[in-house]
């Protein structure tokens, strides 16, 4: 049923989405819809935690395999695999940087939340600002929000399945706050 | 009516009605959210007959995307106007231009709210006017750095999404009031990808670090 609605969501988007189609697209009949969920928003809200959760598997495993004090190879990988991750699954990303939005307040906290969550493994063992001097959180928050404002803009766009070819732009903006420009695209440049 | 009372220009009032209702429906979605703010009580707030609201917009959420225009039409006036009259290095007009935002943010903060929490959230054409009022920050950005200093429009898009994020989390956090205080870390941030973080803030100090570590290398 979480499959389900995420692909008619990705189709027809929020407003749109009933428990009906969900149900045909699932192969469920209403009444055992609602033996497992109360209403659409709270399939939407299990989807939506899925969907997150899908993703930060994904980064996690990614980045994984460095080590903490490799953080550019380990930033380098975990949004290289955010990317593909939402470039070979469409219907994810909607879900995850669009419909999120537009489905209420609850959901958007939890849209906020989930974007929040990656500031931590940004920051963990990040090296401080090319100046020496530590990097202000705010630079943590604006850098990921930055990246999920842009995913979101692309995606809205219909333009999900390229999103991977982004990477060295974002991952020049991520890295540049800590090691300075130079550094960063000297990194990216080296593959 | 009173005989006496001197008349106003009709097209005063009709505008100080328009008026009145974008201002309405501005409070009451940064007070209780856009969702749950109804025609009757946006009507009541603004004084004005439910009939005169049809008059002058096609519903709710037309009312709203104007509401949203005009402020975004403020915001941005008055960061262009910060841009231009900035002097000195380049740096300074991406400062100023920043500064003027937090200031419209802390004076302005439901306002702000509006634009930048719930248009985001409200309906589909409403966030389409958020992604356009992005776009129109990222030409100013652009405009205030010089042609050499060029980065991907990408990157600059990111930059100023990552800007409308941090303030976004202020304003919801009940904080907007103190927007200008992010100024020195905010321009921090957007200026860093313009060139190395050390040749920005004491600059004599950096260029001397920076000689001393080319030799050094």
């Amino acid at each position: 049923m979480i499959t389900g609605l995420t692909e008619v969501l990705f189709e027809v988007g929020y407003q749109r989405t009933t428990v009906s189609l969900i149900g045909q697209r699932a192969s469920v009949s209403k009444s055992d819809f609602y033996k497992h969920f109360e209403s659409k928003d709270d399939c939407f809200f299990a989807a939506y935690e899925d969907a997150i959760e899908r993703i930060r598997e994904q980064v996690l495993a990614a980045c994984g395999k460095y080590a903490k004090s490799q953080w550019p190879s380990r930033v380098r990988a975990g949004i290289e695999s955010l990317l593909s991750t939402l470039a070979k699954d469409p219907a994810l990303a909607s879900i995850s940087l669009v419909e999120g939005l537009r489905a209420g307040r609850g959901v958007y906290d939890r849209y906020q939340a989930a974007v929040e969550s990656f500031v931590a493994y940004l920051r963990d063992g990040a090296p401080a600002g090319p100046g020496g001097e530590e990097v202000p959180e705010a630079t943590d928050e604006a850098v990921v929000g930055g990246i999920a404002s842009l995913l979101g803009r692309r995606v809205l766009a219909g333009d999900a399945e390229q999103i991977d070819q982004l990477l060295p732009e974002v991952l020049e903006f991520a890295l540049t706050p800590y090691l300075g420009s130079d550094e960063a695209r000297r990194i990216i440049s080296a593959g | 009516m009173s005989p006496n009372r001197p008349e106003l220009p009709k097209e005063f009032v009709a505008s100080h009605k328009r008026r009145r209702m974008m201002d309405a429906i501005v409070d009451l979605s940064a007070e209780r959210g856009y969702e749950a703010t109804k025609i009757a009580d946006i009507v009541r707030r603004a004084g004005v007959a439910r009939k005169t609201l049809y008059d002058n917009f096609d519903g709710k959420e037309d009312l709203f995307l104007a509401a949203i225009g005009a402020a975004v039409a403020e915001a941005q006036g008055r960061v262009e106007r910060a841009c231009t009259t900035a002097e000195g290095v380049w740096q300074n007009r991406v400062e100023a231009g920043l500064e003027a935002f937090l200031g419209f943010v802390a004076e302005q903060p439901a306002l702000a709210r509006m634009c930048m929490v719930e248009a985001l959230s409200a309906t589909p054409a409403s966030a389409a006017r958020y992604d356009d009022a992005l776009r129109g920050f990222v030409e100013l950005l652009k405009r205030s750095t010089p042609a050499e200093t060029s980065l991907s429009d990408t990157i600059e898009e990111t930059l100023v999404g990552g800007v409308a994020w941090i303030l976004n989390q202020q304003i919801r956090r009940g904080e907007a009031a103190e927007a200008e205080e992010l100024l020195p870390e905010l321009s921090e941030f957007v200026l860093s990808p313009y060139h190395g973080v050390a040749e920005i803030g004491s600059i004599p100090q950096s260029e001397s670090d920076s000689t001393v570590a080319d030799s050094n290398s």
